[in-house]
């Protein structure tokens, strides 16, 4: 694959938006885009997630901004003459062509002759090289989605927009085709734009993800940056689960943030905490279920020094394997929820039992005290 | 009770047979008759068996010049219809402009007006236009009344289909004319089609309007109806076998194409 050094694949969004009406689709918006990168947009229905890949692709106006392709400023280009091409939700092949010349489509519209080697290539590629002369109502679910990143690819574009590829199918062919598009990427270097709203195929999938929420990009970094230092509640919600407290900045030392909640004390390093910290102020105080250990209260005494504790008692359990998850219900927090990998279980941790909950400070975060709580949770993405 | 459950389990195909019975029996009655060697002018009783008619078809005076003049205007006016009927069965379904709604139910009018009012109206306003009434007068009115159907038949069609489609060709490098060409209008054309020959079924046959309209221009509907007072000749039993025949041929046809297709994909 040619790599140029002059940005041939970075897609540049510079202040762009999109408003409908009254109506804000997109609030201005800077995104860089590195050449050969898997880069997702993660959000729920409506967040605009959509609508930016829209803009990229040209099928979509900007009210505002500009998209540039790496030198070449594509802003008002129409999509026939933009070098990218999209795999469609459900992925809108020709009814009226067969799979073969579905594939073909973009090579013929540029007066490309001989184009049999190259579909026949591109076929192989996605495993479908038998179905060519099928109609797309004749193949399943994923072979259609299959041919859908074919046809798109055998353009070469410089970026490949995939609007929700996976949304249609089921879940276990879901994981497959994640791998599948992962391979094909890495094979051929393509700078793809994922649009999904789901969080796990962000993650899967993606070397960069950014979280957007109501037309704006909440955060942006790599699955595990996000995951373990969130700076927004919307994004500790949305990506995985995360356990918030209310707390109040007691003192700093040093490096580290002491906390008062619930008449207990925990610390988070300065580094991962997002908010402002003046002493008396408030700051959201996050950990994620899987680092938290618990002990039974009567164990209280094991607990090493240094570690953040909390106490409660458990309000429910359920076993699911790998892990039992368990809901706590503690005096800083309703409904606490501590996962445990399922080795040498407590016998006594049942639900009613009195527990210590603890963790190392490290894994701590903090976030703005003046967001939603619950932002980015089921209970709002049902209402999307 | 053997019977009962013979019925029972046949009834469906016994209903289906007796209503194509139904159907038909006013075909086989002309096709008989096209055989027949009427005594006198009327063509009513079975006499004998004759090929006399199919021989020499075009054997009354004017009536071959008729069914051509009606071929002409059928033809005609299903260009014209299905052009301006595809256009504005695009326009409604993909634009969103100032009386739209309106003008969406007014294209249901023709079809459910009486045909002898438009066809009394027509005529005044021809009139009043001071138009020499004849083919001209004839195709306009033809490509009135079609055009509601044709309206219908695509705009079926338009709306299921998805807009995404255009978009993809539009990603694919195929610029608006293209997109057009190559899906838009391949994919719309059953609609189209259907539209077409309901047109051309609707145009031939017309007579309530055409006859108002035509002055001293005789299409061949006008001709059967004006035989009919003096006698019917056999040849227009033949005519209407004629008709029929290509009418099944062209379902026939079709329904192989679509056989053949299906099984070169299994």
């Amino acid at each position: 694959m040619t790599t140029s050094n002059d940005g041939g694949g970075d897609v540049r969004l510079t202040g762009i938006s999109k408003t409908y009406g009254s109506f804000t689709a997109v609030h201005p918006l800077d995104l860089t885009v590195p050449q050969g990168s898997f880069f997702a947009l993660l959000g729920a229905s409506g967040c605009g997630k959509t609508t930016t890949l829209r803009m990229i692709a040209g099928l979509e106006e900007p009210s505002g901004g500009s998209v540039h392709l790496g030198d070449q400023e594509v802003t008002h280009l129409p999509p026939y003459k933009r070098p990218v091409n999209t795999v469609f939700q459900s992925y809108a092949l020709f009814p009226h062509l067969d799979i073969f010349e579905n594939v073909a489509f973009g090579l013929r519209r540029r007066g490309i002759k001989s184009v049999k080697k190259q579909v026949e290539s591109m076929l192989e590629l996605v495993q479908l090289g038998e179905q060519a002369r099928k109609k797309p109502h004749q193949l399943s679910g994923g072979q259609q989605q299959r041919v859908a990143v074919a046809r798109a690819l055998i353009n070469h574009p410089k970026v490949l927009l995939l609007d929700e590829p996976l949304g249609a199918l089921d879940l276990k062919l879901r994981r497959q085709m994640q791998l599948e598009l992962k391979r094909i990427q890495t094979e051929v270097g393509i700078t793809f734009v994922h649009v999904t709203h789901d969080q796990e195929e962000a993650m899967t999938m993606a070397d960069t993800v950014a979280v957007m929420n109501a037309g704006r990009v909440e955060q942006l970094g790599s699955p595990s940056d996000l995951y373990e230092n969130p700076t927004t509640t919307f994004v500790a919600n949305f990506l995985g689960t995360s356990n918030l407290i209310e707390a109040e900045v007691d003192t700093r030392s040093g490096e580290d943030i002491v906390l008062r909640a619930g008449g207990g004390k925990l610390v988070l390093p300065g580094s991962r905490c997002s908010a402002p910290t003046t002493a008396g102020g408030k700051v959201l105080v996050g950990v994620r279920p899987e680092k938290i250990s618990l002990a039974h209260a009567d164990e209280a005494g094991a607990v090493p020094e240094g570690r953040n504790r909390i106490t409660g008692r458990i309000a429910d359990s359920s076993f699911i394997g790998v892990s039992t998850q368990y809901v706590i219900d503690s005096p800083v927090c309703p409904e606490f929820e501590v996962y445990a990998q399922n080795i040498d279980r407590d016998a006594r941790l049942v639900p009613g039992a009195e527990v210590v909950l603890h963790w190392n400070p490290a894994h701590t975060f903090g976030l703005d005290a003046a967001q939603a709580i619950d932002a980015g949770t089921g209970a709002d993405e049902a209402a999307a | 009770m053997p019977f009962v459950n013979w019925l029972k389990r046949h009834l469906v195909v016994i209903a289906g047979l007796v209503t194509l019975g139904y159907l038909l029996l006013p075909n086989i009655v002309v096709t008989v008759f096209s055989f027949n060697k009427p005594k006198g002018r009327f063509n009513y009783a079975w006499q004998q068996f004759s090929l006399d008619a199919w021989k020499d078809p075009c054997g009354v005076a004017d009536m071959c010049g008729s069914l051509s003049l009606s071929l002409q205007i059928a033809f005609w006016a299903t260009l014209g219809a299905t052009a301006l009927g595809t256009m504005i069965a695009f326009a409604l379904v993909r634009y969103r402009f100032r009386a739209r709604g309106a003008v969406n139910s007014m294209i249901f009018l023709p079809m459910a007006m009486p045909e002898v009012v438009m066809a009394a109206s027509l005529l005044t306003l021809f009139l009043n236009m001071g138009a020499q009434l004849g083919f001209w007068t004839i195709l306009i009115a033809h490509i009135m009344f079609c055009l509601s159907f044709v309206v219908v038949a695509v705009k079926a069609r338009v709306m299921s289909m998805d807009p995404r489609l255009e978009q993809a060709a539009q990603d694919l490098y195929a610029g608006p004319a293209q997109t057009f060409l190559r899906v838009t209008l391949p994919i719309a054309a059953p609609g189209i089609a259907a539209g077409a020959l309901l047109s051309f079924a609707l145009s031939f046959d017309d007579f309530i309007i055409t006859n108002f309209n035509a002055g001293s221009t005789v299409t061949f509907p006008m001709f059967v109806w004006g035989s009919a007072q003096r006698g019917t000749p056999v040849q227009i039993n033949v005519i209407g076998t004629a008709m029929f025949l290509v009418a099944v041929l062209f379902v026939l046809a079709s329904m192989l194409i679509t056989h053949r297709r299906t099984k070169q994909k299994a």
